[in-house]
């Protein structure tokens, strides 16, 4: 079997597990069993096309290319290339641990909710892997169904609400995605004669800038949902809030870096020109999100919410690497990305046991947990070291290179005058501080302290929790340690974004 | 040889008369062995593959001088038409045990294909009676609340109005050209004097009041609600498709130009506005469907001004998508001795947990009737608004899918309803098993739901073939 076929193997498992799932259902532990099982089928299998992954290449690898509605020009155009092959990598490590982690929580539902987990699994994996803008948008949209039911059934009090509002922020954004697709479709074939959703041919549209920038703003309003990015973030902390554990893990590990990938793979490589005019305002935009993220965090009393806003806040280094069109900007960018999706993942998993246990987010009901649980303690000790930007922790690579990038990109402005950039660069590493203030203070309040829990005797970590969380140290500390690897994969892709975005591509100029 | 012709080109015509004739024979001789919705079934789905056959003949068949005309596009069209028919007479057993529903249904199917493959306004416009007047008596029938006859009668008097309305733009067209052929009404409508342009408005008009396209709506809410299940289905589904269908005939390939062409842009826009707002505060699934199949009546009209090539086939996409996902929401609907208890949407409240299957169809329903990928009603909608922007209207296109937007919230309302709400139960309800819709009305669901993965999965399978 070609390589291709793994990989729609590996893409098209989870969707074989919700079969086996329905054939199977009535028990419970099997239920979790057959998903854990599937879930890992899908880690082996990326593994193995990971490591046969070649660094040097530029093009998509294993690609499938299938024509899918022909008289549109649409395709089933999947592939694995340096802008996605990171963040399937975590998408897949993730499932397991996902599975693992609700494995005692969720009693309610439990073939739904696994059913809803692999179609989560499914739809994300193939947003990631589509090269295809129709196919894109069909999983992009997918995600929302699944991820909408598990914030629903399984969440909090307010959970109706959260929901709600999370489908309709997210779904505005992409209606008027919709629009700019089928614009941006239909004017390619009108000038150029080729009706393609391909990214490769929709990367050659040549569109005057007024156009693009109204086309970019339609892409950007629905991206920067996803990230998201101020001020458009209101729906993340109750989203959060609400979500089961596995919800929240999903949410901060891979969905928002949805929004961040696609500005990196679709939002400024189709326009850019436009995205070089208004790097200005969405550079703005990313550091208010640091700097602001961090200040919120600062003062939620909700243990949750503290993560959910440190969320925005590393996500703004992410959209200040891309933008800084410096490659190692770009590739901080992309291993922020990752980073954090170990990160909060771990944050959240940790988050969620205390929960389980004592039933209250509040921050102040808390204190001393490192005298009662010492295992939990240290893992959360790592995690918070991580998410400050602790030298050796993946958390370290992705934000210095990003700000590095940034600061590369500000320094020729400002020689020239314009200190702008500068400024911005400064503020944002700013947020580095802030993101140790809010992180220390919570890990401060929660493990040392006068000892006090809502709910004592409390249970120190059981196996299964150990095994997810150490699985995720060893993945922060992997990528802190040794980058390059990870560099390496991702150093072709970052080229050809920069080259991209740095490219005019307006009517009329040279091809 | 003309009558050759006749016989075989409306074949699948034939085959339903000759249900009409064999059902009013039983009806009269009281034969009550045979159960006349199998009879009604059987002609259905033979009537249906005998125009699938004619189509892929690829011939053209001018029957009546070229008032009919049979091609492939309308032959496919009636059998896509008819197929959709045999889920709603699956469902109509819940309802009616008599052999009049299948009759009038059958009746009104004929209506249909007369209309379909009209090229003149005079079949056109006996057809669409013909399709209409069985509708009628088939809202009354389901005599199950006062509120039937005045449904009825308010259905009765507005088509009246339409139909009125259409003979005047006929014979105000008839006036203009000299003809009947409903070519006359592309060139009316593209550049004819004051009152040919007029006469085009008129007959839209009367489109719209049959399609129920806002400001022409209010008759279709109160009509549902007090027509039953089965009926609402025919009428939400096949009565609006059908509409489309011959206003996508009138069109012919013509762009949309003058005074109509204004009414195009914004009728459907407003409809679709305001039906996904309305559909928001209804507590009658019925009710809400109504308004929702206003919205759809606004996406379908929104066909029209799109670029002429791919009308015909955008219409009958969304068609066929849009009666399958809602017949499908109808055939699972649990049922409930009071009709209107089981038209409140309460009823939904908490119902994963007691028929998790109903409620997971009923959902992929909502979901696809909202247009959210990867249902196949987002193809359809891509395939309206994809025409809609190549032919230049990028304006109404954004705001028409604004308006899509708004219509979200509703249809996930009802999955809140069926998935993250609880019920209590009350001591005197019958089991969960009594209410679940009946084994003819799920065949009916599960039919609907291949259509509609078939749809999801290989929808370029379909848009080759339109």
């Amino acid at each position: 079997m070609g390589d291709a076929a793994l990989l729609n193997l590996m893409l098209w498992l989870p969707l074989v597990g919700v079969g086996l799932l329905l054939v199977a259902r009535g028990n419970d532990l099997r239920t979790r069993w057959l998903t854990l099982g599937v879930m890992v089928a899908q880690l082996v299998l990326t593994a193995w096309l990971y490591q046969r992954f070649d660094d040097t290449a530029v093009a998509l690898q294993f690609s499938t290319d299938a024509p899918w509605i022909p008289q549109w020009g649409v395709q089933y155009l999947v592939g694995l290339d340096g802008f996605n092959v990171l963040l399937v990598a975590l998408t897949a490590l993730l499932g397991p641990l996902v599975v693992l982690g609700a494995f005692r929580s969720i009693d309610r539902d439990v073939t739904l909710f696994h059913v809803m987990l692999l179609l989560l699994q499914f739809a994300m994996m193939g947003a990631l892997l589509a090269q295809d803008l129709f196919l894109f948008y069909v999983f992009w949209e997918a995600m929302l169904i699944p991820m909408f039911l598990i914030i629903g059934i399984w969440g909090g009090s307010r959970r109706v609400y959260a929901t709600l509002k999370f489908f309709l922020f997210t779904a505005f954004g992409s209606i008027l995605m919709l629009a700019a697709v089928i614009y941006l479709v239909v004017s390619l074939k009108a000038s150029g004669g080729v009706s393609s959703f391909a990214f490769t041919d929709l990367y050659q549209s040549r569109l005057p800038l007024d156009t693009q920038s109204l086309l970019l703003g339609a892409f950007a309003l629905s991206f920067a949902i996803k990230v998201p990015m101020f001020p458009l973030h209101t729906w993340l902390p109750d989203a959060h809030v609400e979500a089961p554990t596995a919800g929240s893990v999903i949410l901060a590990g891979v969905l928002l870096k949805m929004g961040t990938y696609g500005f990196m793979k679709l939002g400024f490589p189709l326009f850019p020109d436009a995205a070089r005019m208004y790097t200005p305002v969405l550079m703005t935009l990313a550091v208010v999100s640091i700097v602001y993220g961090a200040c919120l965090a600062l003062v939620q009393d909700d243990i949750k919410k503290i993560i959910a806003y440190s969320s925005i806040s590393h996500l703004g280094y992410v959209m200040l690497g891309l933008l800084s069109l410096e490659l190692i900007g770009i590739q901080g960018a992309i291993i922020q990305m990752v980073s954090h999706g170990l990160v909060a993942a771990g944050l959240f998993l940790l988050v969620g046991m205390v929960y389980e246990r004592c039933h209250t987010r509040q921050l102040d009901e808390y204190g001393g947990l490192a005298r009662l649980i010492p295992v939990f303690s240290v893992f959360f000790m790592i995690f918070t070291l991580a998410s400050v930007g602790l030298p050796l922790t993946s958390g370290f690579t992705g934000e210095f290179f990003a700000l590095l990038g940034a600061f590369r990109a500000a320094w020729p402005a400002h020689v020239a005058g314009n200190s702008g950039p500068l400024v911005l660069a400064v503020v944002a590493a700013s947020g580095v501080v802030l993101g140790a203030l809010y992180m220390l203070r919570f890990a401060l309040t929660f493990l040392f302290g006068p000892t006090k829990a809502p709910h004592q005797p409390l249970a120190d970590l059981s196996g299964r929790e150990r095994l997810v969380l150490g699985v995720l140290a060893v993945a922060v500390f992997a990528l802190g340690l040794f980058p390059a690897g990870v560099l390496r994969k991702t150093e072709a892709a970052a080229r050809s974004y920069q080259a991209l975005v740095l490219t005019p591509r307006l009517p009329g100029g040279a091809p | 040889m003309p009558d050759r012709d006749t016989l075989i080109a409306m074949l699948p015509e034939h085959c339903l008369l000759a249900g009409i004739v064999v059902l009013i024979l039983l009806e009269v001789f009281g034969v009550r062995r045979v159960w006349p919705t199998w009879i009604a079934i059987v002609v259905t789905c033979v009537a249906s593959v005998l125009a699938f056959w004619l189509s892929s003949m690829q011939e053209v068949w001018q029957l009546f001088d070229g008032q009919l005309v049979m091609n492939a596009g309308v032959l496919q069209a009636k059998g896509a038409v008819l197929a959709l028919a045999v889920p709603v007479l699956l469902m109509s057993k819940s309802e009616f045990s008599d052999g009049e529903f299948s009759l009038l249904l059958l009746s009104s199917l004929y209506g249909l294909s007369i209309a379909v493959s009209s090229q003149n306004f005079l079949p056109l416009f006996l057809g669409l009676e013909l399709a209409s007047l069985p509708v009628y008596a088939l809202v009354l029938l389901a005599y199950r609340r006062p509120q039937s006859a005045e449904a009825a009668f308010k259905y009765l008097v507005l088509s009246g109005a339409a139909t009125a309305t259409m003979l005047m733009g006929v014979s105000l067209l008839y006036g203009a050209s000299g003809s009947m052929s409903t070519g006359t009404f592309a060139s009316a409508m593209q550049g004819g004097a004051g009152y040919a342009q007029a006469a085009a408005i008129l007959v839209f008009v009367a489109l719209f009041l049959k399609a129920a396209v806002v400001p022409f709506h209010a008759w279709a809410p109160d009509a549902y609600e007090g027509a039953s299940v089965p009926v609402a289905a025919y009428m939400s589904t096949l009565m609006k498709g059908v509409v489309l269908l011959v206003a996508v005939t009138l069109v012919a390939s013509e762009p949309v130009t003058g005074a109509l062409a204004d009414l195009l842009y914004v009728l459907p826009l407003v409809s679709i506005v305001w039906g996904n707002l309305a559909a928001i505060r209804q507590n009658s699934f019925r009710r809400m469907i109504a308004y929702s199949s206003i919205a759809h009546a606004g996406y379908l009209f929104y066909a029209i001004p799109g670029s002429p090539s791919a009308r015909s086939g955008a219409v009958l996409f969304y068609v066929v998508t849009y009666a399958a996902a809602n017949l499908l929401a109808f055939a699972v609907l649990p049922r409930h001795e009071r009709d209107e208890k089981r038209d409140d949407l309460e009823n939904l409240r908490g119902l994963y947990r007691r028929d998790p299957v109903a409620a997971v169809l009923i959902a992929i329903a909502m979901l696809s009737l909202a247009g959210l990928p990867p249902l196949p009603g987002f193809v359809a909608k891509f395939y309206i608004f994809r025409n809609l922007i190549a032919a230049g209207q990028t304006t109404y296109a954004v705001l028409g899918l604004l308006g899509s937007y708004l219509g979200i919230y509703f249809y996930l309302r009802v999955i809140v309803r069926m998935f993250m709400a609880e019920r209590e139960v009350a001591a005197n309800e019958p089991l969960w098993a009594e209410q679940r819709a009946d084994g003819m009305s799920q065949a009916a669901g599960w039919l609907c739901l291949a259509v509609i993965l078939v749809l999801t999965l290989v929808p370029g399978w379909f848009i080759a073939r339109l």
